[in-house]
């Protein structure tokens, strides 16, 4: 494992172990499963097996802020959810030691007829959190997300910045011990981009693992201590920021373009 | 650090294990129980208009029915009525689950991509949103009883094992339906028949005793059948149900919740890509 480790913060105490991971699934290529597709598809295959991860090895440890950068389509999401117990892995294993916060990208707002504030409720509970726990920490996530009395509103009349900024508001007050942000830091104006970054910086700690994935670079070189690329499934490498995501952009033939850096 | 330790690995077909699933099911039955307000509220279930019709929409849908039997079948007595009322809402305790149920997991795809928990919560609030439309029901029955003047008696207490078995069935149903729709997903297209269907079948237009006995030979196929029947004889002729009809409910509303539940369960931890 290419060691890292830079910060005083690393404590060598293992958040999360990826053992030879991989991950393939079948869909279907209709668009939307149903008997009449089946029927009409009998006898002829109608399915496709992706390979959306591949013999992935990596350890996260706590005090670490690892940043995970590819292209699109590159596994980093499915990573994520493996990690978070969402997907079930294909091959090898992974080890979680302690909590993990699993708001992705817009968790929140399942139900798009309920409220911010229901749905919040409905999200913390489905995920194990307490009722106490959830009414707790509720002010803070309402007065972050800056959403107002429109927190009271079904979350259908919200527009995709006020998504993104409850599902970040409520990923970031929770405190979990492993955090997995998955790109909501690139979403909302400009204000709330820097407000959320701050908070991304103020979570830094030594007794807690920040997972960020983003294609924001200059984002990620601001507050990773770690990065790993992943390319078509495989991890590609895994290291100090600016040496990876200069070759992640090298790879990418666009060099350290001001388009490339800034938060897109 | 004392952080508890979770270990994913692939999974073998068949079911994950029962008592960790328990346990992180139990642990979330407040979601269950708030999902079902939150649901109910947006419904406007919660308002006094909202209440009304819930009761309302059942008793003018009796009312119509007992029109049509009138019309058809020439006169008919008060009991007829109460048997038809009876029925009608035990009925409705079923097929709301129904139609709650099959939606449940493909509405509830944000949050199964995004969070880790017992997917069986889903149809499980959906068969419980049913039961909470299901009560006020009942007392408008008890109500009604009163006014057209039909007998009371200690064997009406047999409606409280039938109701437990109805609820068995309408969560099998719910769990089966919402399992079957992530793979046919116009599943939801024929549910009305499939309900319009069953409503004709059993014996909620007539009573069960009123057919004739090869025609009953053939209420082993239906699983309302005997349930409804037993409904009936306990709340409205306040008489003792037929042993082998509770059983053989029964045993339908088990086999219907096993069966259901060890599908989903050896396939909810696909369903997130299936989605």
């Amino acid at each position: 494992m290419p060691s890292v480790s830079n910060t005083p913060l690393v404590t060598n105490e293992v958040a999360v172990s990826v053992r030879n991971l991989g991950l393939t699934y079948t869909t279907a290529i209709d668009r939307r499963p149903t008997l009449k597709a089946r029927l009409k598809s009998l006898g002829g295959k109608q399915t496709r097996t992706i390979r959306a991860l591949d013999d992935v090895n990596l350890d996260i440890e706590y005090g670490q802020v690892l940043g995970v950068i590819g292209t699109n389509g590159a596994g980093k999401s499915s990573l994520m959810r493996v990690i978070a117990g969402i997907l079930p892995p294909s091959q090898g294993r992974v080890e979680v030691y302690g909590s993990v916060s699993t708001l992705l990208a817009l968790g929140v707002g399942f139900n798009p007829a309920m409220s911010g504030r229901d749905n919040v409720l409905l999200g913390g509970l489905a995920a194990g959190m307490s009722r106490d726990e959830i009414e707790q920490h509720f002010d803070e996530i309402a007065d972050f997300s800056e959403l107002g009395e429109a927190i009271d509103s079904p979350m259908r009349s919200y527009s995709s910045g006020m998504y993104a900024r409850l599902a970040f508001s409520v990923a970031a007050t929770v405190r979990p011990d492993i955090l997995i942000v998955d790109e909501a830091l690139s979403t909302g104006d400009a204000k709330f981009k820097e407000k959320s970054l701050n908070r991304i910086k103020e979570l830094r700690s030594e007794d807690r693992a920040l997972i960020l994935v983003s294609h924001a670079m200059r984002t990620l070189r601001e507050t990773c201590n770690d990065i790993a690329w992943l390319h078509k499934g495989k991890l590609v490498q895994r290291g100090e920021p600016n040496t990876v995501i200069d070759a992640y952009q090298e790879f990418l033939h666009l060099g350290k373009s001001a388009v490339v850096d800034e938060d897109l | 650090m004392s952080a508890p330790l979770q270990v994913y690995e692939p999974f073998r077909a068949g079911l994950p294990p029962l008592g960790r699933y328990w346990k992180s099911l139990w642990a979330r039955r407040t979601f269950i129980s708030q999902y079902s307000k939150s649901e109910l509220r947006e419904q406007h279930f919660d308002s006094v208009f909202g209440q009304l019709w819930l009761v309302l929409n059942p008793l003018l849908l009796s009312a119509v029915y007992f029109l049509l039997i009138v019309i058809i079948g020439g006169s008919s007595d008060s009991t007829r009525y109460g048997h038809l009322t009876a029925s009608l809402f035990l009925f409705y305790l079923v097929s709301n689950s129904l139609t709650g149920g099959v939606k449940s997991v493909t509405a509830g795809q944000r949050l199964i991509l995004n969070t880790a928990f017992p997917r069986i919560m889903l149809p499980i609030s959906a068969t419980i949103i049913a039961l909470f439309k299901f009560l006020p029901t009942l007392l408008v029955f008890l109500v009604m009883r009163t006014i057209i003047g039909l007998p009371f008696g200690w064997e009406m207490l047999w409606a409280i094992p039938v109701f437990f078995i109805t609820m068995l069935f309408a969560l099998g149903v719910a769990i089966t339906i919402s399992c079957v729709n992530v793979y046919f997903r116009d599943i939801t297209s024929f549910l009305p028949y499939l309900t319009r269907t069953l409503l004709y079948l059993s014996p909620i237009l007539y009573e069960a005793s009123s057919l004739s006995p090869k025609l009953r030979a053939l209420e082993i196929f239906n699983p309302l059948f005997p349930i409804l029947d037993s409904w009936s004889k306990a709340v409205v002729h306040s008489q003792v149900p037929e042993t082998s009809s509770m059983l053989q409910g029964l045993a339908w509303a088990l086999g219907i919740f096993l069966v259901g539940t060890y599908f989903f369960l050896s396939r909810e931890r696909e369903f997130a890509v299936r989605l």
